[in-house]
């Protein structure tokens, strides 16, 4: 089974999403590269576009936003590769029915597409774990992939610069999609901060 | 560390007056709100008059948001000082221990102020709030239908029922909650938008026209309602696409899908004026709309 490994740049963005939003529940898209790969390369995820907070279960802007990024992939030769959600309650870290239908929705589109949870009782200022538990589809049911393969591509520096930004309350800036639709000017790929992790690596 | 006066080159009254309308407008702003609170209750509480009370409860509830029980514990005891035997200030103090996770010590307050005064609504949103924290939607649920049986009127209640409803996926109770709101509610485009989207989730074609409809509504009561616009042009998509609709309905659709469209380019363009960066969006959503654009069959 292909396995998902997620950039420092991916990674960090979504849990600035979370930081952002504690009280919320929140999602967001994850993009690959477009490229053949050869068998047994992980898919790596390069990229996290935060879509909502809040009031997630809702269909309408869901699709704008996938067809939306779905345009902005192809000009920039990405694939939509998964999807995140860190649930309202700290302790609820199963993917409900919505995450599931968006997953199923990508997958029909990118075959190894994954679910990712947010497992917001493990995020710290220290970012002494990863905070997210990795679902796969198997059978027509999402399954959660084993803790203890890396998730990150280089886990260390995902580590280090994420509690950078913590640290800096970067999460002020990040912009999702709620904001760009709130204010078409906000940029939800987010260059500021792009910039700030590139800085910080 | 700076102090946020010095940071931001603000004074005291600045500093209060935004306090005042972050709670005004009920922001959930909890950082600043300690941040600027803080610093407001330690270097210039003389100067706040009788405004000190109501900012110590601001900062507490933002306190418990940060996880700084110290703060909150201050401000607690302030206010129990002053206010003793207050009910306001009882559910100030379940509150934290809510955010404690002491459950049941947080209930037995609520229960000894309900046992006081029945009509205590503030208590019993907490108690509703209790289950919703411990993740008993159902429970939650059905204590907000008694709640909102007694209290009709409670728009706050009925918003966070149809949340309730939405997260569970009841989307057909959702729209009668949102039902509820825009009766009461007739000018708020943000209700009509949001039971616009309920009913496009619920899915059907006499749903998906209710949902234009409403998408139409919200964008008349507030145009610039980006939502509503993309709402607009979603549905009458999927209607002009739809094997189930007459060919009068589709045409009229796929006439209000490219009026949407228009306007959605326009509104980017305008966005777009000056920055680079809103460019990329701005090609992407031409993009989209040219590849999404429905010919009438």
């Amino acid at each position: 089974m292909t396995v998902i490994k997620l950039t420092t740049q991916a990674y960090c963005k979504m849990l600035l999403h979370a930081a952002k939003y504690p009280h919320c529940a929140v999602n967001g898209l994850l993009v690959a590269e477009n490229q053949k790969r050869k068998d047994g390369q992980p898919v790596l995820c390069v990229d996290c576009v935060p879509l909502f907070h809040g009031t997630l279960a809702l269909a309408p802007m869901m699709e704008i936003a996938l067809t939306l990024i779905d345009t902005w992939c192809k000009e920039n030769k990405y694939v939509i590769a998964g999807y995140y959600q860190a649930n309202e309650r700290i302790k609820e870290t199963r993917p409900n029915q919505f995450a599931e239908k968006v997953a199923a929705r990508i997958a029909e589109n990118f075959s190894e597409a994954a679910l990712i949870m947010v497992d917001n009782s493990k995020i710290s200022m220290s970012c002494y774990d990863p905070a997210i538990s990795v679902f796969e589809h198997h059978d027509n049911k999402w399954k959660c992939r084993d803790a203890s393969i890396d998730c990150c591509e280089d886990w260390s520096e995902a580590q280090k610069i994420m509690s950078a930004l913590l640290e800096d309350r970067s999460y002020d800036s990040l912009i999702d999609f709620d904001n760009h639709l709130d204010d078409l000017r906000n940029d939800w790929t987010n260059p500021e901060i792009n910039k700030s992790i590139l800085h910080l690596c | 560390m700076a102090s946020v006066s010095d940071m931001y080159d603000v004074t005291w009254e600045e500093m209060r007056d935004k306090l005042r309308k972050w709670r005004e407008e009920n922001y959930r702003n909890s950082e600043q709100i300690v941040e600027v609170g803080e610093e407001l209750i330690q270097e210039h509480a003389s100067k706040l008059g009788d405004d000190i009370w109501i900012i110590y409860e601001q900062v507490m509830i933002a306190a418990l948001d940060c996880s700084r029980d110290d703060l909150a514990t201050t401000c607690l005891h302030e206010l129990q000082k002053q206010f003793q035997g207050s009910h306001r200030v009882k559910r100030l103090a379940g509150m934290r221990l809510e955010a404690l996770e002491r459950y049941d010590e947080a209930l037995k307050m609520y229960n000894d102020i309900l046992q006081d005064d029945s009509t205590n609504t503030a208590a019993r949103k907490r108690k509703i709030a209790i289950l919703k924290a411990q993740g008993k939607s159902t429970e939650a649920i059905r204590e907000l239908n008694e709640y909102l049986e007694q209290f009709v009127g409670d728009q706050e209640a009925w918003h966070e029922l149809a949340e309730l409803y939405i997260n569970e996926h009841d989307y057909a109770k959702a729209a009668f909650s949102l039902e509820e709101l825009m009766m009461t509610n007739p000018h708020n485009h943000l209700y009509c938008e949001q039971y616009a989207e309920v009913k496009y989730t619920q899915g059907g074609i006499e749903n998906l026209e209710l949902s234009r409809k409403y998408f139409a509504q919200a964008l008349k009561l507030n145009n610039r309602n980006m939502r509503a616009l993309f709402g607009l042009y979603m549905s009458a998509s999927h209607i002009g696409a739809s094997p189930k609709a007459s060919a009068k309905v589709k045409k009229d659709n796929v006439k209000y899908a490219a009026w949407a469209a228009s306007q959605i380019n326009r509104a980017y363009q305008l966005a777009g004026h000056g920055t680079k960066e809103t460019k990329c969006s701005l090609k992407a959503v031409e993009e989209m709309l040219e590849s999404m654009q429905i010919m009438p069959s």
